[in-house]
């Protein structure tokens, strides 16, 4: 590859006047934090505030020993798009669509309507047909954004709050599914590839699910364990309305047994003690669910890379940015090195690499049986592509100026090139490793203590069975032992389940009924696209659900 | 047992070589520069010099020991015996061909001194001891050719500069520019200690490495010189070692011969 078809390097020759080749430049001399646009807006506005309220907050001028900006406080541009912003953009509180893009996640219940309309024909002698369906669809859009439909006398919720909350259905059941109100229904026909469609459907069969999306307010007052209470509560109560039942018989407590128990799947389980959050919490989201979670397979099936990528942004947000970078620590220093995956077209660059590598030498993806001689030479090779990168573009080095960032994108386009080419994420993710070692043996360094403590005994657990290590790769994440506190891996983790099914022409990752879900245009974060999503979240252009104006006052 | 040779490192390429002379303890590291004892004290920052050494507990002698075998094996070192508190000298090392990498440094230091608490981190590598230990390795790390004053940095806190380019004077950048390149005496001045506390006079580090001497005792590889990709020995032991560690956390029964 020429330098110039480098991915990378529009963004590099965007960010320092030097030519990304040169090895030397100058320091000192760029205004400190003033340089920045953002951190100049950031510290007029707190003057006013510090007036305000009393109280001096954000100063610049306070960090230790000498302010920022002793080099070039560079911009980013979000891969894949032709966005470039500010690194303060891309914090989790000051991007709107990162925070919808978790909302969105979180408030997401998927519950079964298949047991609850057994116990309403066989136990309670009720007919179920598509009409009584639509009925009970139409309350519960009135009941689960917070609307009563039994009691006679309740305070309701402002529908103007929560207009981001409704109830759609799915099936594999064309016949079904073209008798359900289409206003109420996740066409899968429509919304994916048709070869896409055909697997999604023949997992589903003809069963029946309701995908409940609870108000973003709901997600930003309460957490994660209160989503599956909250639709199960509407739904009892709606099926109470719709089929005309008595409130408070035993059976009817069979909705909510179904709704929260049963039939209901959560976006993420519990974590543990020491880590305590409740169900749909980043913390309990499976790899393979953040890749079924992400749309970008049914919009460009035939680029498993691109595919992947989005995934891996969406990854990085989700583990490195919200959970690890804010659950599990707090304050500013994640986003920095998290962004590394998703900015600049360098991680695209290396896996496009890894990608042609295979094409050409082994012929075809998801085909390749996994084996050691495969492992060793796509890894090897990959892995030495792009730490020489670093080496041949000191500019990319000093884009990546942390070992951590380095370490997440050599070995993610590592670990996608041999799960493109065996379809195997495990073997995948024990490319990941092989990387690791590599890295650390070519830079003598790799990340800090707590990014690299892992893959340095990941080799070992990669293809383990003991009972609190050996799990198939596209069901660990950050609840997975080993990974909590595996800051900067999971997202590029992600992307390598994603890879080894995209290379296959798979419709999902992990469970066709997330995958599904999540092909839905009403939701406010776009799926499709994540990384344009951040983008726009960036540069101010997002607009999220869950404001508040109907009940503050006006400015 | 007793006719084991330790190997410390494979390889067959310049870095690999040093990695291995550096590790090997039996290797006199050879002294380049020479900073006074109270010049070094100044620029660690943790005691005045002259001052003695504080202590978070009695000397060993008058406290005595409770029995244990371990202690009875471990000679304490003179710090440990003093009751000296802990102290830290961090260092980091560019990725231009410092004369050692981060590991390569762990490695080191394990290999050659005792009480050290080393951690890696990409850009730094904090060494704590026993102060009046730790002043003594500190004056090794920094006389000897392990040390560049350009492309070596002594830094506390706001470490970040090895994988930034190199400034006009070929230095490894710092935030808080604790050295400057003293354009008349061509020599590196600490001005500032490791933290960044501004020293009473600039304490001169001595003269650059030049390059191509930078280049024979570098344990770094970098493509513009000597890459990686060329010490096939050295790749090939990293993936045996791959594959040794996954066969063993799958199936420990399956390694045979080795």
């Amino acid at each position: 590859m020429s330098q110039d078809k480098k991915m990378f390097i529009k963004a590099l020759r965007k960010k320092f006047k030097e030519t990304p080749e040169d090895m030397y430049t100058k320091y000192y001399i760029y205004n400190a934090w003033k340089q920045s646009a953002r951190k100049r807006e950031f510290f007029e506005l707190s003057k006013k505030l510090a007036k305000q309220r009393g109280i001096p907050g954000y100063n610049p001028e306070v960090h230790l020993g000498s302010p920022m900006g002793q080099r070039v406080l560079m911009p980013y541009q979000l891969s894949g798009t032709d966005i470039y912003c500010e690194a303060d953009d891309l914090h989790i509180i000051n991007n709107a669509a990162m925070q919808q893009m978790w909302h969105d996640i979180r408030r997401t219940v998927i519950s079964g309507l298949d047991a609850a309309h057994m116990v309403l024909q066989k136990r309670l002698g009720k007919e179920v047909t598509p009409e009584t369906v639509n009925n009970y669809l139409e309350i519960l859009n009135h009941a689960l954004p917070g609307g009563a439909v039994v009691q006679e006398h309740m305070a309701e919720i402002n529908p103007g709050l929560v207009s981001d909350c409704y109830v759609k259905v799915f099936t594999g059941d064309d016949e079904l599914a073209s008798e359900i109100d289409k206003r109420y229904v996740i066409d899968i026909n429509k919304q994916f590839p048709a070869e896409q469609a055909k697997q999604l459907k023949a997992a589903v069969g003809k069963k029946l699910y309701q995908v409940c999306r609870m108000p973003t307010a709901v997600s930003m007052c309460c957490d994660g364990g209160t989503m599956a209470r909250w639709a199960a509560m509407q739904i009892s109560m709606s099926m109470i309305d719709a089929y005309k039942l008595m409130a408070g018989e035993a059976a009817v407590g069979e909705f909510a047994f179904a709704a929260k128990h049963a039939e209901v799947i959560e976006m993420g389980t519990l974590t543990p003690w020491r880590r305590a959050r409740g169900p749909n919490e980043p913390g309990g989201v499976p790899l393979g669910y953040i890749a079924d979670i992400c749309q970008a397979s049914r919009v460009k099936p035939d680029d498993p890379c691109w595919v992947s990528l989005e995934v891996i942004s969406m990854g990085a947000v989700l583990y490195d940015q919200f959970w690890f970078g804010s659950y599990m620590s707090g304050g500013v220093g994640f986003t920095q090195y998290a962004t590394c995956t998703y900015t600049d077209n360098v991680l695209d660059d290396y896996t496009y690499f890894a990608a042609d590598y295979v094409k050409k030498k082994y012929g075809a993806y998801g085909k390749i049986k996994p084996s050691w001689d495969l492992i060793k030479d796509v890894s090897t090779e990959v892995s030495l592509y792009g730490l020489e990168q670093y080496e041949k573009f000191p500019a990319l080095m000093e884009t990546h100026f942390g070992g951590s960032q380095r370490a997440a994108v050599v070995a993610a386009a590592a670990g996608i090139g041999i799960s493109l080419a065996t379809g195997n994420s495990t073997a995948g993710i024990n490319s990941w490793y092989l990387s690791q070692l590599l890295h650390k043996e070519d830079l003598g360094r790799l990340g800090f203590y707590g990014y690299d403590q892992q893959d340095q005994c990941g080799s070992s657990n990669s293809f383990s069975w003991r009972s609190d290590e050996g799990l198939p790769f596209n069901l660990r994440g950050v609840n997975y032992p080993n990974y909590a506190l595996n800051v900067g891996h999971q997202s590029a983790h992600s992307g390598i389940v994603q890879a080894a099914h995209a290379g296959k022409g798979d419709a999902w990752t992990t469970n066709p009924l997330v995958k599904i879900a999540f092909a839905d245009k009403s939701l406010v974060f776009d799926f499709t696209h994540p990384r344009l999503c951040f983008g726009k979240g960036a540069l101010r252009e997002f607009m999220p659900a869950g404001e508040r104006t109907l009940i503050v006052p006006s400015k | 047992m007793t006719n084991y040779k330790p190997q410390f490192y494979p390889g067959t390429t310049t870095p690999s070589k040093n990695r291995r002379k550096y590790m090997d303890p039996s290797y006199k590291l050879q002294k380049l520069r020479t900073i006074s004892d109270d010049d070094l004290v100044r620029i660690m920052g943790h005691r005045v010099p002259g001052e003695a050494y504080k202590s978070t507990h009695p000397p060993l002698e008058e406290t005595g020991e409770p029995a244990c075998p371990i202690r009875e094996m471990v000679t304490p070192t003179p710090g440990a015996k003093a009751g000296d508190r802990i102290r830290y000298i961090q260092l980091t090392d560019s990725v231009y061909i410092a004369p050692v990498a981060p590991y390569v440094r762990a490695w080191m230091y394990h290999n050659r001194w005792r009480g050290t608490d080393v951690g890696v981190l990409s850009g730094r590598v904090p060494l704590e001891m026993r102060e009046r230990d730790l002043e003594k390795v500190a004056k090794e790390l920094v006389e000897t050719e392990i040390f560049d004053p350009a492309r070596t940095g002594i830094r506390g806190a706001t470490v970040h500069g090895h994988a930034l380019r190199l400034d006009e004077n070929g230095m490894m950048f710092d935030a808080q520019r604790r050295y400057i390149f003293n354009k008349k005496t061509k020599e590196v001045d600490y001005v500032k200690d490791q933290v960044g506390v501004p020293l009473d006079k600039p304490i001169p580090l001595g003269k650059p490495i030049a390059e191509d001497e930078l280049r024979k005792r570098t344990s770094e590889f970098h493509a513009s010189f000597e890459p990686f990709r060329k010490d096939q020995e050295l790749i090939e032991w990293v993936q045996r070692i791959h594959m040794l560690r996954t066969m063993a956390g799958n199936d420990p029964e399956s390694i045979k011969g080795v």
